[in-house]
């Protein structure tokens, strides 16, 4: 009989892989180190998801509903992966409860589901006083309160008046290493833009860019209505600084389609963070003894014909795990994993 | 509504008022925009070719450099417009944007792509400098520091001018003939410049009431280059560091402490690799560590406010010894500027900027020095401390041309100290 194939990690991409592996008739075992399903998305609360705005929190109930109570679908709660030998068709995989014993699981091959964190802004230099001005908040934050159907400033719980949007904040950096594009930020501040203005009709929205990255229908899926529909001022040139100024914040930078520099006054700044790689797929990475690519992802060196396998035999990623992706890239991702893992197992017998 | 006229080329209407300011006629004349028919890739090229010029060609235009670039303040000119200059096949060569940068750093602090002024413009202006293009001012320091050893054109008996009918020793390295704990490299504005003198005739008190066994250079000093280096003078830079290095290593010294940060950035990080290796401190770092031996006379009940030079904080990262100095001083209230520490306003002296003035003033509304003396103001100091002898004369000016004489005293840290010590003259 086949052997079962070893998911970790409990996000969209982990979800959908154990589910098409259940649905084409093997069997998963899914590790997941957090209590409940749902990785980033759900630990993140994220209110809609991007391009259409339908609710992340269903979005998530349904592809859970699809993973609970499967005979095919052995989920592990609350548990971690230790160590793991063999190779591919025969891994040993020891996995632990959080703090307790270590139990030795025999696997056919292993997808690696384990994602991203977001970027911290504290790292750059605090040159945007993150953790200094309680008004300088990040997309993450933003996407909490959203969910919660409000948008206020945190400092004094008001509503703000203008609200601006700062792209690439850890992402195309050479100094801070990311040297890569984070993909999702210009379609999730889009995003979130839209949905304070429809929250907030009489609040100013700004987003400052290098370059807005619309990949293929997101343009007019979010850019174009964002802009066309709910106002939402687009401006050409990064902010450098943030100060004080009264209990306002000050942004300074550059306009570049005019040429000039601005300093203009804002109540909530938005910073746009990147993704890096989580600290669960730097471990599994260690665990696997898989290659890492510069950024600390894991490399997927048949790219760009394969965009799922690892440098080791049986072991496949899905996700943000490999890179920065979003949720429609991570499902499809988990499965073509989920194919080439299944077909791991069954030829090894 | 007015009559509008028409030409060749150009727009411009009869009657025009704006905010209550007559703009009719020729004053309101629009012209039409220059049409950019091409884009030229040597200029860029070439730059880029330059040892140091490689970097260039890495700005994505996120335009980070352009709100933290000082000249911008006064000018329109952010490192990502000196690049797109060049894309559009300008050399800088001929163009007054290639004197204006004072090396300040502000920009590659923030540059996600690394784009490296700090290099970028010294390799340009290299060039210039061998073509000829050089601004007279510029070009006469130059001359005065490969005559005389120092930028003012000042006699190298007249370096010692200073310890001269004040009532404390200075030993001389030459003289005194044995090792000693610190060898104290003057800098060329401490010796030379009246208020110089002031800073110079400070620390040696100080020095002297602390029991640190010091001596000086005297008439061997000789200017540390840094500053022609980043203006162009790659030659010039290695013929004193050589002549310098030459002198250090005829002395036994344990540290080497300098007044001028720009000496400091010399020895630290440009001498080592001509073969002068030396354990080089600021003076404020010298001193932080004998705050505790400090004996302190007089109260001085001021707010104060620090300038950063550029050199000390971005360029080498020393942001908390000259505070500490202040805030050890009893009466001191120290305030910052909202640019302070790795944010801090260059005061327009570094780069070559010191011998630039006029040509400065002539392509830029304000003198940096004039802004950062209008900071100070706008925090309530009395008292602007610096920490650079190129400062003391740059800001003194400023406070008399921005209209704050009397309400504004510039003084250096050693100044300060000098004073609470009780040991200064007045």
């Amino acid at each position: 009989m086949a052997k079962d194939v070893l998911i970790v990690g409990g996000g969209p991409a982990g979800l959908h892989a154990a589910r098409n592996i259940a649905d084409i008739g093997g069997n998963a075992i899914l590790v997941e180190q957090r209590d409940v399903l749902g990785g980033t998305p759900d630990e993140a609360r994220y209110a809609a998801l991007t391009p259409h705005l339908e609710s992340a929190q269903d979005a998530l109930d349904e592809m859970r509903a699809a993973v609970i109570d499967r005979p095919e679908i052995d989920l592990r709660l609350g548990s971690t992966v230790l160590e793991s030998s063999g190779k591919a068709g025969d891994f040993k995989v020891s996995v632990a409860k959080n703090g307790g014993e270590a139990e030795q699981l025999d696997v056919g091959s292993v997808i690696l589901t384990t994602g991203f964190q977001h970027f911290d802004p504290g790292r750059e230099t605090q040159m945007y006083g993150y953790y200094e001005n309680p008004d300088v908040i990040t997309l993450v934050d933003a996407e909490k309160m959203l969910s919660k159907h409000e948008f206020v400033r945190p400092s004094n719980g008001e509503k703000p008046e203008r609200v601006a949007f700062i792209q690439c904040v850890g992402s195309r950096d050479r100094r801070l290493g990311n040297e890569y594009c984070s993909k999702v930020c210009c379609g999730i501040a889009s995003k979130e833009a839209i949905e304070i203005r429809k929250l907030l009709p009489d609040t100013k929205v700004y987003i400052f860019y290098i370059d807005m990255r619309m990949y293929g229908y997101w343009e007019n899926q979010l850019y174009w209505p964002a802009q066309e529909e709910h106002n939402v001022i687009y401006v050409r040139g990064i902010v450098t600084e943030i100060l004080k100024r009264g209990d306002r914040l000050l942004m300074k930078g550059e306009d570049t389609t005019m040429g000039r520099p601005m300093e203009v006054e804002m109540d909530v700044i938005v910073l746009s963070v990147g993704m890096e790689p989580s600290a669960g797929t730097r471990e599994m990475a260690r665990v696997f003894d898989i290659e890492k690519n510069k950024y600390g992802f894991i490399h997927t060196p048949g790219e760009p014909m394969d965009p799922v396998s690892t440098s080791v035999p049986g072991v496949y990623v899905a996700g943000a795990a490999a890179g920065p992706k979003d949720i429609e890239d991570s499902i499809g991702m988990a499965s073509a994993a989920a194919m080439k893992a299944l077909a791991m197992v069954r030829s090894a017998g | 509504m007015s009559r509008v006229d028409k030409t060749e080329g150009s727009i411009e209407k009869a009657e025009a008022v704006v905010d209550g300011v007559d703009i009719s006629g020729h004053w309101n004349r629009m012209l039409e925009p220059r049409w950019i028919t091409d884009y030229p890739t040597e200029a860029m090229d070439w730059v880029t070719s330059l040892d140091g010029g490689e970097s260039l060609r890495a700005c994505y235009q996120c335009a980070k450099c352009v709100p933290v670039c000082p000249v911008e303040h006064v000018g329109s000119y952010g490192p990502r417009k000196l690049m797109r200059k060049v894309q559009l096949g300008n050399n800088l060569m001929e163009d007054p944007d290639l004197w204006l940068c004072t090396s300040c750093a502000a920009c590659l602090r923030v540059c996600p792509k690394e784009v490296d002024m700090l290099q970028i413009m010294p390799a340009i202006r290299e060039q210039a400098v061998l073509e000829g293009h050089v601004p007279p001012e510029l070009a006469k320091a130059f001359e005065n520091m490969g005559r005389h050893g120092n930028p003012l054109g000042q006699p190298s008996r007249k370096r010692i001018a200073w310890t001269k009918g004040f009532d404390v020793e200075v030993p001389i390295m030459s003289k005194i003939k044995r090792k000693v704990d610190v060898l104290w490299y003057v800098s060329d504005y401490t010796s030379y410049h009246p208020r110089g003198h002031d800073a110079a005739r400070a620390m040696a008190r100080v020095l002297t009431r602390l029991g640190i066994d010091f001596a000086i250079l005297g008439q061997e000093e000789k200017c540390d280059g840094d500053s022609p280096r980043v203006a162009g003078e790659k030659g010039l830079f290695e013929m004193l560091a050589e002549e310098n290095i030459a002198t250090f290593d005829k002395y036994e010294f344990d540290r080497l402490v300098v007044m001028d940060p720009h000496a400091y950035n010399a020895f630290k990080n440009h001498y080592p690799a001509l073969g002068g290796d030396y354990n080089v401190l600021h003076y404020t770092q010298l001193l932080v560590d004998y705050i505790d031996r400090m004996e302190f006379s007089e109260t001085l009940d001021m707010e104060v406010t620090f300038h950063d030079p550029c050199y000390l904080g971005r360029h080498n990262g020393e942001y908390e010894a000259p505070r500490k100095l202040l805030e050890a001083i009893p009466g001191v209230k120290l305030t910052e500027m909202p640019h302070y520490k790795a944010t801090g306003f260059c005061c327009g002296g570094g780069g070559g900027g010191m011998w630039l003035d006029g040509f400065a003033a002539d392509h830029q509304s304000e003198r940096l020095s004039e802004r950062r003396v209008k900071e100070a103001v706008e925090v309530g100091a009395q008292t602007l401390a610096v920490t650079c002898p190129y400062e003391p004369s740059r800001f003194e000016d400023a406070v008399k041309s921005t209209g704050n004489d009397g309400s504004l005293e510039v003084a250096d840290i050693i100044e300060l100290l000098d004073r609470a010590m009780g040991l200064s003259e007045s």
